[in-house]
């Protein structure tokens, strides 16, 4: 709900960490985090260090104090929150103006209105904000309060007790059992399975559903706390944010143990499948790592308000503009008649009745000016609509309200409804020409399926069409794994065959391969039921290895235990034991893992999985020349079918090999510097020479509708680029099947290797689009983008020429062919280079850019972007963290922009021109009299009325408007996506029009102001009633004006258009009804009169007439596109409206009704 | 936060056993308000709406206008200036001296022809020109609290019966009225309650605008054409000073008030206007209609390279 954020100076440091912590997580399992983020992998200083006595949290929290396990997300306490609450509000400009208004008003010499009248505007603001601060305040204290208020077991005198989460101490040793919550960050000291593994469930950090392993040290294993005293000392690195970095070493028995991430329970997460946990506290309340994660979403300002702050300077210069004329005026009536001063019977300088004459309340002419401006500021303060500022806060809320509550944007699958998290842009959503998105889990569902494998040259691929998750007793259960996969028959029947035959021989290898080299946790599933089946579930970090496993299992390899020291594979029936002698980590600079088993055989070998390009390279191409080849050629059918594929590698281990590899491996994970660095070394050695055992091949599904929404969206004249890092060939045939290619297109392919071939092939095919677009005979000169559509051009770049592009020179070639494409497609690029292309075109042009994706390596992106959507899936919750909007679907963001987003701008626009009419045209009616009152200020309205003339009379329809009014319907704005281009044309808010508005501002006024001026001259009306008269002609004039602009009428607009025109003349009557007032019971009077009521009618006709006729024919002769639409709407046949229902429904997806 | 990313991590798998339990449908309620489709009707302007409603504009407007214009015209105005008249010729250079003067014979009197029929009530004006009753200054000088407190009847209903009641008091008298030194206008009796001093009241209701009368008078019988009065005037208030001028008025009264026409003048304008734009439209329209919403009227109809399919 803010729009201010507190946290401003941590969201920059929250992006680095951000893109520190980004990691290649699709292949594997995440490893050598901690390099990655600092190079220099230094010892823990003693001064950088925190100090951690085991058991013993009184010496842990003598030198310095540590924080306590209570936290506070609240901002105020009660004594705190006036001063506080106050700071924050006026830290906006707009207030700081009310208050100077305020201010100088109380000058006696300036006092215009009264105090009361003065400050009341400021005051409402004010007040209104603060019970909404405080509401949402009181809100947090209670969630603290029951937060802080959970009991855990902690370790007192050699027995656990339950304590409150706030009384926990850093160095005491608590129990967490299954299913509880961490209380705070702990060290891992044992836990209830023998080899020291604990589950944990970590989806309220970072989304991520699936369970993690972490490990107790070895030393600590056997220890149980309550017999024995455990001493030691953790010396751990300062508090930070990172979730994914831990660095500490600990002390015990004498021995020194380093400790990692895979060591700590952070807190938020959940213990599961893990009876108990014991640890140690080491982190406590807010400096913990989900704490220091918490900061509010990033605040951006929209494109309108940024371009409306240009039109409120020039507001603003009218405001001094006509303060000027006032004091100069002012000062020339003065000058005129200085001798007359003193005798004027409305003037009197002097004041004569106590002796010698004075001078009253005359200060000279000099300062009667400075007076005279000054005064003349108070009075027409409202030219400066600050009230449109608080207005469109609501409006926003509003509009988020609708787009959260809409059912096209609930994701019925992954249960979750829009979320606005940023308030300031709605608006933006309107005027969207660059869509920036990344593929994997946005325009796919990131939900793998196994579907080919090609094993020793041979590809299985053919008859894909039994679909199996053949159940298999283990241990007196029967295991069923949970996910159907379909099998080839041939394959199938080769797996059966034992591994007799050498093709057979090939194939149980690989389908081991699939089944052992990974990082998946089988897990069964506990249900309630009786039946004797039970489901087996393979959680693991990775969709690609989840689907790998499920593979080998549907072929009768089926993984059904881990330990941290073996795995249980049964194969074809078979109970089979495997030693896991080492693991190495998948790494984004290896690009592949390797896994070394302790086969039942005794023999040693080491099993590789990676990405092609990878594992060739490590792979001994002497061997085996033909199935290298053959699986070469398969790899490149599977990439052209949209298909990821990695390539497993097998190699059995001599004794000796074993045992060299085996200590360094021992070495280097023992080390405590340099430790990643180390094991990739170790990898790297006993990683090569491999024999090539096959590839296999997933499906990375499209999500649904993703298709037509591009479709939709290009319609639309939204330029879509993808930015993924796989490889070319599947980012192109995922590009085909998603309509984002399509045959018609030309595609241009840049891949160089240096910066000059670089700018070769950029000019070359700058050359190349040129042509192109201009053989296709262009007669007409709408500009570069529209050309691109006529013949239009897909550009295709890698990473690696993007290396040389990105931040050099040349940018502005790529920038200038960009633009001349109507798709570009970037592969095989680093998360750091996503927010460059989206830098690329947003520092360019002033188009509006949106990003979208799901990963923790679209978050750089997602910041960069003017609008950053979050798509709150499978692959955690960071992307979401750091996005403006979020939602389930990548086609949700054809509802989002073409609907929301177009009626949220079309709103805004209009809103913002209507507020600026309305608070001008009243500040003008009283500046034409002004003129009538010899410059002097004084006001026939009251002061009343010109205080609750924005806050009362005309305040409530525009909010309503602006949240309500539809200018088209859903179907129609689904129908015809082109009529999102008025955004991109600013059709709903420019200069033109605003200056439109000012001149049709400028008759109103007059109107307003001249007819009853002509109407009662040389007549006996006194100043309040005519004041009234004008009151109530601006109010009702203004809400008229607003009345014919809105397109849809429901009982709510009605209600609020005619109700604030009758709460004016209510509140006119309560004013005129106290008798204190100058102008008491004058509206009871004039308003006896006919004329009166002439004057009214009179003043509404003629202000809105000009209006009414230049609309009719503006609209009659030179439609616009939501125009016709919109009378298309309403007079076209139904006939064609089911046409639309046609057409719509495979964007919308199934109606969730 | 924690409590947030709770309740936002709809990510879960939807079948692992905690998540099935703990989670609750967060599917928005279906509403007509919620998804924005509340029954609603859609304006839309027309020619046939516009012309329409131009024509019930102008005729509406043209008879009201014609009304009270009438009415105007038939209102009896006398105006007489009287600032200048009212100075004996020996002071004519020096006004301003007159006028301040207490030793000068203030009184004046004027002969008034009426030129018409003047039906009762016939109302007595002063008017003042090129005086800012509204000036600031003027304005803030005055002091409601000084004048306020209880009530009773006035001469002859010329002041607002709810001044009387609430603003002046009746036990406040104006003794403090004009007593200094620089003396221009008239005296008030100090011996009349100030809710009675009707004059005053009427004077203290601040004038709009720099050039306003001040019902000063009713005359309660019809006024013959041709009957003269005579008009004694007590020349008192200076406005020699800024120039102003003083005026007496006559003048009967009607439905739309004193004489001014401008009113009907507007209306018979604006009605006039509108059915001059009614004719207008219809002639546009029979020479160059375009069908209502035909979608080959859309932009990427009219300009098929813009847009690819």
């Amino acid at each position: 709900m803010d729009s201010q954020n507190p946290f401003e100076g941590e969201i920059s440091l929250n992006r680095r960490k951000g893109e520190n912590s980004v990691r290649e997580v699709r292949h594997g399992s995440r490893g050598g985090d901690i390099e990655l983020l600092g190079l220099s992998h230094k010892e823990i200083g003693d001064d950088d260090a925190r100090l951690v006595y085991l058991n013993d949290p009184v010496k842990s929290n003598e030198r310095y104090e540590f924080a306590g396990n209570s936290i506070r997300t609240s901002k105020y306490s009660v004594f705190s929150f006036l001063p506080r609450n106050l700071f924050r509000q006026f830290h906006r400009v707009a207030y700081i103006y009310f208050l100077i208004i305020a201010v100088l008003n109380q000058l006696p010499q300036l006092a215009v209105f009264g105090r009361g009248a003065s400050i009341m505007p400021l005051a409402f603001v004010l007040s209104v904000t603060a019970v909404k601060d405080a509401y949402e305040d009181w809100r947090r204290h209670r969630s603290d309060r029951v937060e802080n208020n959970r009991l855990a077991w902690v370790l007192v005198d050699d027995e656990f007790q339950q304590k409150k989460w706030k009384d926990i101490q850093v160095g005491e040793i608590l129990k967490i059992q299954a299913n509880e919550t961490f209380p705070c960050d702990i060290v891992l000291l044992s836990t209830s399975e023998p080899t020291g593994v604990a589950f944990v469930q970590t989806v309220n950090l970072d989304g991520e559903s699936n369970l993690k392993t972490r490990y107790a040290k070895q030393e600590t294993i056997s220890k149980i706390p309550e017999e024995e005293m455990i001493n030691g000392l953790i010396k751990c690195e300062r508090p930070n944010r990172n979730i994914y970095g831990f660095q500490a070493n600990m002390e015990v028995e004498g021995k020194r143990l380093s400790l990692g991430p895979s060591n700590i329970l952070l807190r938020g997460c959940e213990l599961k499948n893990t009876a108990w946990a014991i640890g140690v506290a080491v982190y406590c309340g807010r400096e913990t790592k989900a704490m220091l994660n918490s900061s509010g979403a990033p605040s951006k300002r929209s494109h309108l308000e940024t371009r409306m702050n240009f039109e409120t300077i020039i507001l603003s210069l009218f405001l001094t503009l006509l303060c000027s004329i006032v004091s100069i005026c002012a000062a020339v009536w003065l000058r005129h008649r200085k001798d007359e001063l003193d005798i004027l019977p409305f003037y009197r300088r002097k004041d004569f009745a106590h002796g010698a004459p004075q001078n009253f309340n005359y200060y000279g002419w000099g300062l009667e000016i400075i007076f005279t401006f000054l005064m003349s500021v108070i009075v027409f303060q409202i030219m400066i609509p600050i009230s449109l500022y608080i207005s469109m806060e609501l409006v926003r809320v509003g509009q988020a309200y609708f787009m959260i509550r809409d059912m096209l944007l609930y994701d019925e699958e992954s249960n979750s409804r829009f979320q606005c998290r940023s308030l300031n842009i709605n608006e933006d959503l309107g005027q969207i020409k660059y869509v920036f998105s990344d593929k994997t889990g946005t325009l796919t569902e990131n939900k793998m399926e196994f579907q080919c494998a090609s094993i020793w040259g041979v590809d299985y691929s053919g008859g894909r069409t039994i679909s199996r998750n053949d159940p298999v007793q283990v241990d007196g259960k029967i295991l069923q794994p949970k996910m159907e996969v379909k099998v080839d028959p041939q394959l199938l029947e080769l797996s059966r065959s034992g591994k007799d035959t050498k093709g057979a021989k090939h194939v149980h290898d690989f389908l081991l391969a699939l089944a052992a080299c990974n990082t998946i946790v089988p897990l069964v599933v506990d249900d309630t039921s009786d039946s004797p089946v039970k489901l087996l579930d393979y959680q693991g970090e990775s969709p690609d290895e989840q689907a790998l496993a499920y593979a080998a299992a549907a072929y009768g390899f089926m993984l059904t235990e881990r330990t941290s020291g073996h795995i249980v594979i049964n194969i074809q029936g078979e109970r089979q034991r495997f030693n896991v002698l080492g693991l190495h980590e998948f790494d984004s600079d290896r690009k592949r893992m390797s896994v070394i088993l302790g086969c039942p055989d005794k023999t040693v070998k080491v099993f590789v999985k990676g990405a092609d390009t990878s594992m060739f390279s490590v792979i001994d191409r002497s061997l085996n020349t033909n199935i290298i080849h053959a699986t070469e050629a398969h790899l490149q059918t599977y990439s052209s079918m949209g298909l990821r594929t990695l390539v497993f590698g097998i190699r059995e281990l001599n004794n000796s090999e074993f045992e060299q590899w085996h200590l360094a491996f021992e070495a280097a994970s023992t080390a405590i510097i340099g430790r990643a660095a180390l094991l990739r070394k170790v990898a790297n050695n006993v990683e090569n020479s491999l024999t090539i055992l096959g590839a296999s091949a997933i499906e990375d599904k499209l999500q649904q509708g993703v298709p037509e929404a591009i479709e939709s969206l290009r319609t639309a004249g939204i330029k879509a680029w993808v930015l993924t890092g796989d490889k070319q060939e599947t980012a192109i045939s995922i590009g085909y099947s998603s309509k984002l290619l399509t045959s018609k297109m030309t595609s241009i392919i840049i891949n160089s290797n240096s910066k000059q071939s670089s700018r070769r092939s950029l000019e070359d095919a700058l050359v190349t689009s040129k042509k192109l677009t201009i053989t296709s005979g262009i007669t007409h000169n709408t500009g570069a983008s529209d050309a691109a559509a006529v013949n239009p051009v897909a550009l295709i770049i890698d990473g690696t020429s993007l290396v040389h592009i990105l931040d050099s020179e040349l940018e502005e070639l790529l920038f200038e062919l960009a633009t001349k494409c109507s798709v570009v497609l970037c592969c095989r690029v680093a998360p750091l280079q996503k927010a460059g292309i989206v830098a690329l075109v947003k520092n360019r042009t002033r188009d509006m850019t949106l990003a979208i994706g799901d990963g923790a390596n679209d978050v750089s992106m997602i910041q960069m972007a003017d609008v950053g959507v979050g798509i709150s899936g499978r692959e955690g919750q960071q992307a979401v963290m750091a996005s403006d909007f979020a939602m389930g679907q990548f086609r949700f963001l054809v509802p989002l922009l073409l609907v929301h987003g177009h009626w949220n701008y079309q709103r805004m626009g209009y809103m913002i021109l209507y507020n600026f009419y309305r608070n001008a045209v009243f500040v003008l009616v009283l500046f034409w009299y002004v003129i009538f009152t010899s410059f002097t200020l004084t006001t026939a309205i009251t002061e009343w009325s010109s205080m609750l003339y924005s806050i009362i009379y005309t305040a409530l329809p525009t909010i309503v408007v602006g949240i309500l009014d539809k200018d088209l319907s859903r179907r129609t704005l689904l129908k015809y996506p082109q009529l999102y281009g008025a955004g991109h044309r600013q059709e709903a808010y420019n200069t033109k029009l605003f200056w439109l508005t000012m001149i049709d501002t400028l008759w109103q006024s007059v109107a307003v102001f001249s007819i009853p001026l002509f109407a009662y001259w040389a007549s006996s009306i006194d100043g309040s009633s005519i004041g009234d008269l004008w009151t109530l002609a601006v109010v009702i004039l203004v809400n008229l004006h607003l009345a014919m602009d809105i397109s849809r009428w429901s009982w709510i607009t009605h209600a609020v258009i005619w109700g604030s025109i009758i709460a004016t003349f209510i509140c006119v009557t309560i004013i005129d009804a106290v008798p204190i007032f100058s102008g008491y019971w004058a509206i009871f009077h004039v308003a006896k009169t006919e004329l009166f009521w002439l004057c009214l009618l009179a003043i509404v006709l003629a202000a809105l007439i000009p209006r009414y006729v230049v609309k009719f024919l503006y609209q009659y002769y030179s439609p616009c596109d939501i125009q016709i639409a919109r009378e298309a709407e309403k007079f076209r046949s139904p006939r064609e409206l089911r046409n639309t229902k046609i057409e719509t429904n495979p964007i919308l997806g199934s109606p969730h009704r | 936060m924690i409590g947030e990313a709770t309740s936002s991590g709809g990510g879960g798998k939807d079948d692992s056993p905690a998540a099935v339990s703990g989670k609750k449908n967060k599917k928005p309620n279906y509403s007509r308000f919620t998804q924005q489709e509340l029954p609603a009707c859609k304006p839309i302007l027309t020619p046939g709406w516009v012309i329409t409603s131009f024509i019930v504009v102008g005729v509406v407007f043209i008879p009201i206008g014609l009304a009270s214009l009438y009415a105007s015209e038939h209102v009896v105005e006398i105006v007489e200036r009287y600032d200048k008249d009212c100075i004996p010729p020996d002071y004519r250079n020096n006004s301003l001296h007159y006028i301040q003067t207490s030793e000068t014979d203030k009184n004046c009197t004027m002969t008034i022809n009426v030129p018409k029929l003047m039906k009762s009530p016939v109302f007595i004006y002063y008017e003042l020109d090129n005086f800012y009753q509204n000036h600031r200054r003027y304005v803030k000088s005055r002091s409601d609290k000084q004048l306020r407190s209880k009530a009773s009847e006035g001469k002859k209903n010329i002041a607002w019966k709810s001044d009387q009641e609430h603003k002046f008091g009746s036990d406040i008298y104006p003794k403090n009225f004009q007593n200094g030194s620089l003396i221009g206008g008239g005296k008030l009796n100090p011996s009349i309650p100030l809710s009675e001093q009707v004059d005053l009241i009427v004077w203290m209701r601040t004038a709009a605008l720099p050039n306003f009368r001040k019902l000063y008078g009713k005359i309660e019988k019809d006024l013959q054409a041709n009957t003269t009065i005579t008009v004694t005037i007590e020349n008192n208030y200076n406005t020699y000073s800024f120039g102003g001028k003083k005026k007496l008025v006559l003048s009967t009264t009607s439905w739309i008030g004193g004489k001014n026409s401008f009113l009907g003048r507007a209306y018979i304008a604006i009605g006039g206007l509108c059915l001059f734009l009614a004719v207008c439209f219809v002639f546009v329209y029979l020479l160059k209609p375009r069908p209502l919403g035909d979608p080959s009227y859309l932009s990427w109809n009219r300009n098929p390279s813009g847009q690819m399919n």
